[in-house]
This record gives C-alpha cells, structure tokens and sequence, in this order.
C-alpha cells in the first residue's frame, strides 16, 4: 500500500513538473494520470478489504494523512473520472505555454483533490480544502482572462470562500471539542453539535451547489477547459459531499431530527431548481453545470434520509440511504465526466455549443455521439444504466422514511420523494432535448455537417467512460454491498450480488432485466424483419420541410414553461414592424430569469455596495479628521473606564 | 413451484402479449355502444394488427438507427414490464424482480424511447406530441410513484406481489389512505393509457393529439408493434389497479378468477368516463394531475396518522 502511494505522488508530481516543460505535455500528462489510477487502485483496495492505512483521526493540529473506506470511495471515484479525462486532455490541450500551465495546474488540483480526502487532521484538511478552490481559479484565469471571465471567477472565489467560512468552523470547533474521529464526542441536542451542523451544511453545501448557496456553479464550471471542467463537476463537487458525509453522518453523532429535514428540504430543492433551470439553457455546458446543481441534490437526498432514518432508529435502512448517496456520487461523477469531455470533444468538431446551432452529429460523428447518447440516457436515469439503480436506491430510501418516521418527518420524506419522482421526469425532458438537438435531426450549421470524429484518445476515453456508465448499471450491488459497511453505526449487510436485493423491496435485477430486455430486442428485431418501402420525407402537411421549420429548445421546454408560469416567470417579447399595415418583421426574445439570483443575491450585493459606499464617507482621506477620530476613541475610552464598563 | 403460482405466471404472461389488445378492443367497442353507434366488435385491435403486420415500414430520409430501433425497444420495455407486473399474489418471479418503483423506470424507458425517435425524424407534429407527453410525465410520474408509495407503505413493502397480497381482502374498503391513493392511481390509469380528458386516442388532428403524434412517420410492423404497446400498457395499469386498489379477494386461484371481471369492468370505466368528460384544454391536465399526486401526498399522511 504504502509503495502504491508513494508511487501515486511521485507520477503526480513528475507529470505536473513534466507538462509544465516544454515538449513533454503528453508524457506529463500520462504521468499524472498513472498517479492518480495509483491512488484509485489504493483507495479500491481500502474499500474492499476494510483495512485502514496511515494515521487515524486526530485532534491535533499537525499533519497527518491515511485512507479508509469512506476516502477509498472517494479515491475511486476521482481515479474513474480523472484518469479518461487526463487521457482526453493529452490530445485537447494545446502544446503552448498556456497549455503547460494549465496542466501543471492540473496536477496540483488533482493532489488538492487527494490531500482533502486523505487529511486527517483539521488543519492538514484546511489548507487542501482553500488549494482545491483557488486551483481551478488559477486554471481558468490561465485559459481565459477576458472580462467576463474575471467576474466569474471573482463571484466563484466571492461565494465560496464565503460559505467555506462554514467548513472552517465547523472543523475548528471539530477539533476543539476532540469530535474529529470521534461520534461520542458530542452529546445529542447540545448546541455546539447544532453549530457544527448548521457551519457544515452551509460550508460544504456551497462547495457542492445546493440551493439557494449554488449560484457560483453554473457560471465556474462552463468556462474552464473541459477536462478540468469534467473534474471540477465530477470530482471537485463529490468531495463536497464527501465533507457532508464525514461530518453529518460520521461525527456529529447521533444528530436531532432537524439536521436531517433540513439536509433533506436543501436536497429535494436544489434537485428540482436545478433540473429545471437546466431545462432552459441555451449553452450546453451551463445545462450540464446546472444538472450538476440537480444531483447534488439528489445526494443530499439520500444523506438527509439517511440522517432521519438513523434518527427513527431504523439503522439499516439509514446504512441503505448511505450507501444510495454514495454510489449516486461515483455514478454522477461517470456521466457527468463523460458528458463534460463529450461537450469539450463536440466544441472541438463544431466551434460552439450553442444548443439550437447543433445538430445530425451521431451520423458524423458515431464514436463520440454514441458515448455522449450513453451518457445522455444514464444522466436522465433510465434503466439499464447506472443512473437508475442509484436513483431507484434513493427513491426506496425516501420510501422508507414514512415507514419508519413520526408524521412530520414522514410527511416531508413523501414530499421529497415526489420531488424526486418529478426531477426523474424532469431530468428525462431535459436530456431528451439535448440528445435530440445535439445528437439527431438535421445539422443546423455548416460547421456541424462536417465535423469529423477527434483524434483516437479524445475517442478512447469517452468510450472507457460511456462503459462505466453501462457496467455500473448492470452491476451496482457489487460496489453497493461495501458502501453499505461504511455506516459508522454498522447498519446492514447486504449480499454481494450484482443486482439490488433490499429487504422490503421488490428487488432489482439490473442483470436479469438487461438480459430480458435486450434479448426481447434481438427476438423483435429478428421478427421484424427487414422488409422496407421506399424512404419517404419528413411529413410537414406536404409542404417541403425547411430548416425554418425545425423545433428548438425554447420550443421544445414551452409547454413546462407555460405549466410553471406562476412560479418560474419567465419574460418574453415580441416585437413587430408593420408598414403600410403589412407586417415585415417580428423579432422575439424570451428568457427565464433565474429567481434565487435576482430576488436573494441582487439585494444583498446591493445592500453590500450601499453599505459599503456609506463606509467610504467616513474615509475621508484628510489627516484632520483621523485626528479627530483619534480624540473620539480616546474620549470615549476614558469615559468608559470612568463609569467602570471597562478596566 | 405450485400449481397457483404457475396459473398466475401463465395468466401474467399469456395475457400481458395476447390479451391486451383485447382491452383496448372493449373499451372502444363500449364506447361505440355508449355514443349510440354499432362499433367494429371487440376484435378491432387484433385485425389492426394483423393489417398492418402484413405491411412494410417505412424510413424517413435522414434518420439514424435510432428511428429503426424505437419501436423494437419500446415493445421490449413494456415486455419486461409485463414480466414484471403479477397477475395475482403468488407470482413468481420471471427474472427481472417484481418491484414498483422499477416499474416506472420500464414506462420511462418506452416513452423515451419515442420521443427521442421523433427528434430523429425531427417531424414538427411528432416533437409537438413528445413535449406534451414529457411534460405530462412529470407529474403523471409524481402520481404514480406517490400512488404506489400508498400502497406500500399500508402493505409494507414496494413488492408487488407482497403489495397485492397485503392490500387483498377488507383494507380497499377500510383503509382510507387507500381510497386516496386510489384516486391518484385512477389519474395514473388515463393518462397513462391516453385517454379522455387527458388524450383523445381516435383523434389524428395534428393539433390536438399526444400519444399519436410521436408516431407519426411510423407504418407497417414498426406502427404494430407501437399499437401493441399502447395495449400492454392498458394491461400493466389496469392490472394494477385490480391487484392492489380495488377490492380482491385473498389466494391466488380467487384472484385469477377475479381478474377478467375487474378487468372487463374496469374497460368499460374507461368507456365511460371517455364518453362522459370533454378533453381538456393541454395546459389544465398537469393541474388535474398534480391535484392527484396532492392527494396521494394526503393518503401518505393518512396512514402515518392511523399508524399513530
């Protein structure tokens, strides 16, 4: 193990001094990525076996480092997403210095990455936890330094050193009352425990995205390169989650009811907001950065049932809602890799990820299209891929609250699971657009209609994880039966079987229903048989079908639009020129703005500036009046002293 | 594996792919009766079949593989799900599990399937259908789910033949929480099979339909094996609706015995609601609908309450 680690850090700190001179990106490149598949091979191994390596928890604040179980998911997790994405990056990043830096950059963020996850000291955990966020500041500032760019950073680097705040007294205050490794530590109900809850939630729910602490994440994630992009929104989130998991479920202790309805009211909404302002982006990569915001949630979800669940004392359906947040996490980060990578390969073909300007490229582009298609199904949560088992595990957790729960906890545990029914359908309406826009129908640009397929690394690595997306759909129960054992209070014990067999449920046999569902094809298929009439022409009631007639995204997500008018208000316009009573143009805009943003951070940006603009007044600049300020303090210290407030 | 649950996986598979069309025949031959006409005769749906077995298909210039594999994957979705539904509380299992939750996930992939087969065609009508279908999904599906949360959660499990045998006998009548699930169930049944207020299944106004529009471009074989999964999926909800909402009767024989009748009766609900109510204006079905699901939400709270 400990040959293995080492090995890890000196591939990882080679590839970055590698990549970061010149001719050696590709090398540098390959480097990080056997250090990072070393670090994933150690992590597995940690998982699987139980054993734990290096120091244990401490108090103290110097230090130190180990794996366990719960680091080894996590470990797996970034090796599954960042070794494709780095094979990816050795073909998409420029050989030019920005190149370089980039990924020599890279490198450090992927040892942040690992230094968080393996830290196991407050302090040690701290300095990873800044280095991951500032990193990716660093990287996409290198990228691109226009104006627009730098605002986003600086409400990216703004937001989340503002929640991180949380994470930092939520350690500290870990640390101090020696509950760091430790549930007993801190006794239920008492005060400190509700501070620690609330500094977690907020802290590492910012670094997640959950709602309404989100509104950094869709603007970061779409402008960095994609593979850092697809790290960013596969890993660098999970290990938010991974933070929630360690604190919520591991040391608070026994937590009160509340921890967890609050967990579980943040998850049900950032799951729904998020789906649902992804539904009506215009740019790929927002969509994806804002489903990103939609399984978080979906995460919390799990974690929050798992926390009431445990609080009813029904432990082993709480250790059952562990592992369904924990499996969602390594499933998300698959997809949501592959999907990243899959919009960086398309950008690369096409020039532009504008959704309404895409179009036909399965037929130009089959390797690439049919990973992106894959992934594209197993983020809407269709069965036979690996969205669904852990989607199915969520929805059976949810269930189980009200069966376990009083009737206030019940009731918001049925709430939560229609809002994950509804965010299933939602996330079904949105993926289904995007691979019709994307994927199928006609090109809609000159650029789309000859684009060819990337280089074969570009290609391999979207493949290697479109098949992780399909292998962890057909067998989940073998990953689900060890994260079900990380339940610090020892819940269950679920048979290692490649399905899904939970007491209380009807099971799922991902293999069998795969099986019967794709010998069914063949056997339809065959019966079918080939016999075909003459290709006929789209029908448009026997006009020709002009590109002019082809459904767009705003078309195509009217209808939710129109259902949720109440609640999303989305504003359009139409403009017509007449003259001479004929009308000669019509110019339409229609947009839906996003509510947490104007009605939630407009005022407190604004109340900040006003604030601020008062402060300045009293700067005045001239040495008199800090004299007279100087005068003031005295006074009032002197008078303070007199009548005995202080001294 | 006894005699019982052999019968109930005979009866759960044979009736699944034969007598499915058999529903949709007497549903629209009661109607035809209702509105004072003389009808085609129950058999209608098989000699459609069979007409439209004996065509060929029909490509659409610039579709990929995607438009030849829709239909055949959407028969094979609802076939699995056929397999998964049982017909009575002894059912065994046939491979892919019993539980409903899974279920929904089977319906998805079929309505996917579609919708993403008419962005292949990129037929204005057939997108027009899909976004109405997707749309409507998103609470057809909260309902469906709450609805047989309800139904678990009084049973005790999300199995479904531990669900039908433990709503069998009195708690249809006594339970209220299962009254109300019911009711959302009941929403779930129209919508899911296309029917009036929510679809009108004998228009081919291009304007106006749902479930049609996604097949549009589709003919010969491709469009029989799509009629027959509009039946089985007639089947799958009515079944369920037999098996756990309404009153059955405890042992797997009386409950095969039972079945044709519930069925039959259920078909001419349908009739009869469809010929009773209007179709609704597009944008009101999702607020029927999300009433259904709000009183599914009221069942869950129910139970919780007796449970006290």
């Amino acid at each position: 193990m400990i040959v293995l680690v080492a090995a890890g850090l000196a591939a990882l700190v080679a590839g970055g001094v590698a990549a970061a001179t010149a001719d050696r990106l590709a090398v540098g490149l390959w480097a990080q990525a056997a250090g990072v598949l070393a670090f994933g091979i150690a992590g597995g191994w940690s998982l699987c076996t139980g054993d734990t390596w290096g120091a244990a928890f401490t108090n103290e604040l110097s230090p130190h480092a180990g794996i366990d179980g719960l680091t080894g998911v996590f470990l797996v997790t970034l090796a599954l997403v960042s070794c494709p994405a780095l094979a990816f990056a050795t073909a998409y990043v420029p050989a030019t210095v920005t190149g370089r830096v980039t990924s020599a950059l890279g490198a450090l963020f992927l040892l942040s990455l690992i230094g968080v996850l393996c830290a196991r000291d407050a302090l040690s955990f701290l300095f990873f936890w800044e280095l991951m966020t500032l990193v990716p500041a660093a990287v996409i500032l290198t990228g691109n330094s226009s104006e627009a760019a730098r605002h986003t950073v600086f409400t990216y680097v703004a937001i989340t050193h503002l929640g991180g705040a949380g994470t930092w007294i939520a350690l500290l205050l870990l640390a101090h009352e020696g509950a760091i490794g430790d549930p007993t530590a801190l006794s239920e109900g008492s005060g400190v425990q509700a501070v620690i809850a609330v500094a977690a939630i907020v802290g590492f729910g910012t670094k997640a995205g959950l709602m309404p602490m989100h509104a950094w994440l869709p603007r970061a994630h779409p402008i960095a390169p994609a593979h850092v992009s697809a790290v960013m929104s596969g890993v660098m989130v999970a290990v938010a989650a991974y933070g929630l998991t360690r604190v919520l479920v591991d040391w608070l202790g026994p937590a009160p009811a509340w921890v967890g309805a609050v967990v579980l009211a943040l998850g049900g909404l950032s799951a729904v907001g998020g789906i649902t302002y992804a539904l009506f982006q215009r740019d790929l990569k927002r969509l994806l950065a804002y489903s990103t915001v939609e399984h978080l949630g979906i995460v919390a979800l799990g974690l929050g049932a798992c926390l009431l669940l445990r609080h009813d004392g029904a432990g082993t359906w709480a250790s059952f809602a562990l592992g369904a947040a924990l499996l969602h996490t390594v499933n998300h980060a698959a997809f949501k890799g592959l999907l990243f990578l899959g919009a960086g390969a398309l950008e690369r073909a096409t020039g532009s990820l504008e959704l309404d300007r895409l179009g036909g490229l399965l037929r130009r582009l089959p390797w690439t299209g049919g990973a992106f298609l894959v992934g594209a199904l197993a983020i809407a949560g269709l069965p036979l891929l690996n969205g669904f088992a852990s989607e199915w595990l969520t929805l059976q957790a949810l269930l189980h609250v009200p069966a376990s729960a009083g009737v206030w906890d019940g009731t918001l545990g049925a709430v939560a699971l229609a809002a994950l029914a509804i965010t299933m359908a939602i996330a079904v309406l949105c993926f289904v657009k995007v691979i019709g826009l994307v994927l199928l129908g006609p090109p809609r640009r000159a650029a789309c209609a000859e684009a060819v397929e990337p280089v074969a690394a570009m290609r391999w690595s979207l493949v290697v994880l479109a098949a992780a997306c399909a292998l962890l759909g057909a067998l989940p129960g073998l990953l689900f039966s060890q994260l079900v054992t990380l339940a610090p209070w020892g819940g269950g014990d679920v048979p290692v079987r490649p399905g899904l067999d939970l007491p209380g449920t009807g099971n799922l046999p991902t293999m069998g229903i795969l099986v019967v569902v794709t010998v069914l094809t063949g056997l339809i298929w065959v019966a079918r048989g080939n016999r075909r009439a003459a290709v006929s022409p789209t029908w448009a009631c026997g006009q020709p079908h002009a590109p002019q007639l082809l459904w767009t995204s705003a078309g195509f997500s009217k209808p939710l639009r129109l259902v949720l008018e109440v609640v999303l208000r989305p504003e359009r316009e139409v403009e017509t020129t007449t003259s001479g009573g004929v009308m000669q143009e019509v110019s339409y805009t229609g947009r839906v703005p996003h509510l947490i943003d104007s009605h939630l951070y407009r005022p407190v940006v604004s109340g900040a500036l006003l604030g601020a603009s008062w402060a300045r007044r009293l700067q005045s600049g001239r040495l008199g009046t800090y004299v007279v300020y100087l005068i003031g303090l005295v006074v009032v210290l002197l008078l303070a002293v007199r009548i005995g407030a202080i001294g | 594996m006894s005699s019982a649950s052999a019968a109930a996986a005979v009866a759960e598979v044979a009736g699944g792919l034969v007598l499915a069309p058999l529903l949709v025949g007497l549903t629209q031959q009661a109607k035809a009766v209702l509105q004072g006409r003389r009808g085609p005769g129950p058999l209608q749906p098989y000699r459609e079949l069979r007409r439209l077995w004996g065509k060929s298909g029909v490509d659409v210039e610039g579709t990929t593989f995607v438009y030849r594999l829709a239909p055949v994957l959407v028969a094979a979705a609802m076939g699995a799900a056929i397999l998964l539904v049982p017909a009575a509380a002894d059912a065994p299992g046939l491979g892919v599990g019993h539980d409903a939750l899974a279920l929904a996930g089977l319906l998805a992939l079929a309505r996917v399937s579609v919708c993403v087969a008419a962005w292949d065609t990129s037929n204005g009508f057939a997108l027009e259908g899909a976004s109405r279908d997707l749309t409507l999904s998103v609470f057809v599906e909260a309902a469906l789910v709450l609805s047989l949360a309800v139904a678990a959660l009084v049973a005790g499990t999300t199995d479904l033949p531990g669900m039908v045998a433990g709503t069998a006998g009195g708690s249809p009548w006594t339970s209220p929480a299962l009254a109300l699930g019911a009711v959302a169930f009941a929403l779930v049944v129209v919508a899911e099979t296309g029917r009036q207020p929510v679809d009108n299944p004998d228009t081919h106004l291009e304007l106006t339909m749902i479930h049609e529009g996604p097949v549009l471009e589709y003919a010969g074989r491709d469009l029989a094996l799509l009629q027959w999964a509009l039946a089985a999926r007639h089947w799958i909800v009515l079944v369920l609706a037999a098996g756990i909402f309404l009153p059955h009767p405890v042992g797997t024989w009386w409950q095969l015995c039972l079945l044709p009748f519930t069925l039959a009766l259920l078909s001419l609900a349908l009739a009869l609601t469809e010929t009773l109510i209007a179709k609704m204006r597009i944008l009101l079905v999702p607020r029927l609908i999300g009433v259904g699901a709000a009183v599914a939400v009221l069942g869950i709270v129910t139970w919780l309450v007796e449970a006290l």
